[in-house]
């Protein structure tokens, strides 16, 4: 996956193009507005991380511009400004994902991950956790390396977990996402898909955070 | 009392009392020359009988009339008018006088000619009715004038006062953390210094409160962008040095930690009350609960902790980013200092009113005699050979304090009676229209 990295900070970017690269990505950086525009006017790159401090053009204008051209590559924002309001309008100028500087190296390959998988673009299209693995190409679950039977929600649920081992999904977000993929949800669908996932999978497997939501953990 | 009412009253009052005054001035100088006039007439009534010099002894007059006469010669009556008494109507004196007879009361003059003395009488009525006359008629316009006068009195100082009333209604509707100018129309002379140093301090106060919080922000992106430096070169070197290097190890803590005290530093800046110009709106305490909960959630797992929210749904006046920050630092206390494989649970619960928040842990809680210090900044119990050997700046509490204060919310501590260990309850105030209207 190629990836068009946008920062002023040289420093910042010359770690992040390492670490990325370890982690076998493609990295392109510029650290002006303009250049980043005029990078995506070609269709080379499959994602964009851009962060919102930038000397020429602010971040949100980059980001905004980008949008305007009805152009929806995956953009990850990364940011020193913290407030929920600086975090609510970046997504609403379109951004996929808000980080927070300082972050973990490990939390921006975890989304980036996420990304490629959505894409498409990824080496590998399983995720383990545990004895546990889902093929998101195949749209199957194995326990043990055996394929286990999950009706298609059943599936999106337990994709969602996995996806995010480690935190914790509530039942709202669990929810969305089965909006999101064009499902009609009832008020206790996601127990009864939790419920009924449990029974296929190994015990424990899948948390409950009383009063918060599930997880799985690694 | 206000100030129209102030002036209108002392005016009309002012006015009024100096329109009597010289009313009655202008009476008294009136009847003096009045006095003079009719005085003045005795006189010539007197030189005119004289000159007639009439022998008759009852001149017949109307008893209504108003004059009278006697002409003495030799002390002897000669002459008088029929409504004249038989003896001397005044001493045989010159000059004017007073004197009563025939049941009235008269002014009368006394002349002497020789043997000849003539008295000449006027029934004073005329005079107090000529009086009566002159006052009401300088009376009278006054008196319908002054209800006039004061309605345009009052007219003319409502209008007067017009930029003082604008101002005022202006300053009182303004919202405590409202920093925007007031402008006065027409504002006069005396308003007008006052509405610019007003809105001087008004504008200076604005860009302080902008400078300060630019300050946070621009502090936030010097110091969080070096700090990511740090945190991905040395990941990077762990990638190349491999995973167990210990010097590594120690770089990692204290790039951490770091990162930890310029966030808690700047959250306590930026939550100071003094500077504080947030707006309060609804906010979910369950939602920001779960959502704080599930970030936190990774360093649970590391340290086997588990943690259970009663998902009591209740609303408070508030700000999400500052409730969070409330949530983030009670949590992740009660997460530091709760041994391993320790528990920990929050509740939200609504009492006569109040919207209560509970954090308790299974730790070992704090003692009560240092209760009172834990919300002190940078203080941590057992200074710096803090014995659950956890990260920490002693900021977390005094933070959880500014925010509680801006949300008008006391803390209490205690011990927990579930799990044993600390219990931090956070009392938000009963939602009145008059703390809403306060937190604006």
């Amino acid at each position: 996956m190629r990836i068009l990295l946008v920062e002023d900070d040289l420093p910042l970017a010359h770690g992040l193009q390492i670490s990325l690269r370890h982690q076998d990505f493609v990295v392109d950086h510029v650290s002006r507005g303009k250049d980043a525009l005029n990078a995506l006017t070609f269709p080379d790159h499959d994602m964009v991380i851009l962060d919102l401090g930038l000397p020429d053009i602010s971040g949100l204008q980059v980001l905004a511009k980008i949008r305007s051209k009805k152009s929806d590559i995956p953009i990850i924002i990364l940011t020193a400004r913290d407030t929920i309001e600086d975090k609510v309008q970046g997504l609403d100028f379109g951004a996929d994902d808000y980080l927070v500087k300082p972050f973990d190296i490990s939390e921006l390959t975890a989304r980036l991950r996420v990304i490629e998988r959505r894409l498409g673009t990824a080496n590998s299209a399983i995720i383990t956790v545990k004895n546990v693995k889902i093929d998101t190409l195949a749209h199957k679950a194995l326990v043990d390396d055996k394929a286990i039977n999950l009706s298609k929600k059943e599936y999106m649920v337990l994709k969602t977990l996995i996806e995010n081992a480690g935190r914790i999904q509530s039942r709202d977000q669990i929810e969305s996402r089965l909006y999101e993929w064009g499902e009609e949800v009832a008020s206790n669908a996601v127990e009864v898909h939790i419920s009924n996932i449990r029974k296929k999978l190994p015990e424990q497997f899948i948390q409950t955070i009383r009063g918060v939501g599930y997880t799985v953990n690694h | 009392m206000s100030i129209r009412r102030y002036l209108i009253l002392i005016l009309i009052s002012i006015i009024t009392l100096v329109s009597f005054i010289a009313a009655i001035q202008g009476y008294k100088a009136s009847m003096l020359k009045a006095a003079d006039l009719f005085d003045a007439q005795l006189h010539a009534v007197s030189d005119t009988v004289i000159a007639l010099n009439p022998s008759k002894k009852n001149i017949k007059v109307n008893n209504q009339d108003n004059l009278a006469f006697q002409l003495w010669y030799n002390n002897v009556l000669v002459s008088k008018t029929s409504n004249a008494p038989s003896v001397a109507i005044s001493a045989f004196k010159q000059g004017y006088s007073d004197d009563n007879f025939d049941g009235k009361r008269w002014r009368v003059f006394t002349k002497q000619n020789g043997q000849l003395w003539i008295m000449v009488a006027q029934s004073i009525k005329p005079r107090f009715d000529l009086a009566e006359k002159v006052i009401l008629s300088a009376v009278t316009p006054m008196i319908i004038i002054i209800p006039l006068l004061s309605v345009i009195i009052f007219l003319v100082i409502t209008h007067g006062l017009k930029p003082l009333n604008q101002l005022t209604a202006q300053l009182k509707h303004k919202k405590i953390n409202d920093l925007t100018v007031i402008s006065i129309e027409n504002a006069s002379k005396e308003i007008q210094p006052v509405v610019d140093t007003l809105n001087r301090v008004f504008t200076q106060l604005d860009s302080a409160y902008e400078r300060e919080k630019r300050f946070a922000s621009d502090a936030a992106h010097e110091l969080r962008t070096p700090l990511s430096v740090l945190k991905i070169n040395a990941h990077n070197l762990q990638f190349e040095l491999g995973d167990d290097n210990q010097l590594l190890n120690h770089l990692f803590a204290s790039v951490e930690r770091m990162a930890h005290v310029v966030d808690q530093i700047l959250k306590l800046n930026r939550s100071n009350p003094e500077q504080f110009s947030q707006q309060m709106q609804k906010v979910s305490l369950k939602k920001l609960v779960q959502q704080v909960i599930g970030q936190l959630y990774p360093e649970m797992i590391n340290r086997h902790q588990t943690i259970e929210f009663n998902d009591g749904d209740i609303f408070i006046k508030g700000n999400d980013f500052f409730i969070t920050t409330m949530l983030q630092n009670l949590i992740t206390n009660a997460s530091k200092y709760t041994p391993e494989g320790g528990h920990i649970l929050v509740s939200t619960q609504q009492n006569q009113g109040q919207s209560i928040l509970m954090v308790e842990d299974s730790g070992p809680g704090i003692n009560e005699n240092e209760r009172g210090k834990v919300f002190d900044r940078f203080y941590r119990i057992g200074g710096d050979c803090h014995n659950s050997n956890v990260i920490g700046c002693g900021l977390g509490l005094a933070i959880v304090k500014h925010i509680a204060q801006l949300h008008r919310a006391s803390i209490q501590l205690d011990k927990s009676q579930k799990l044993n260990g600390l219990k931090i309850s956070v009392v938000f105030p009963q939602l009145t229209s008059k703390n809403e209207e306060l937190l604006g």
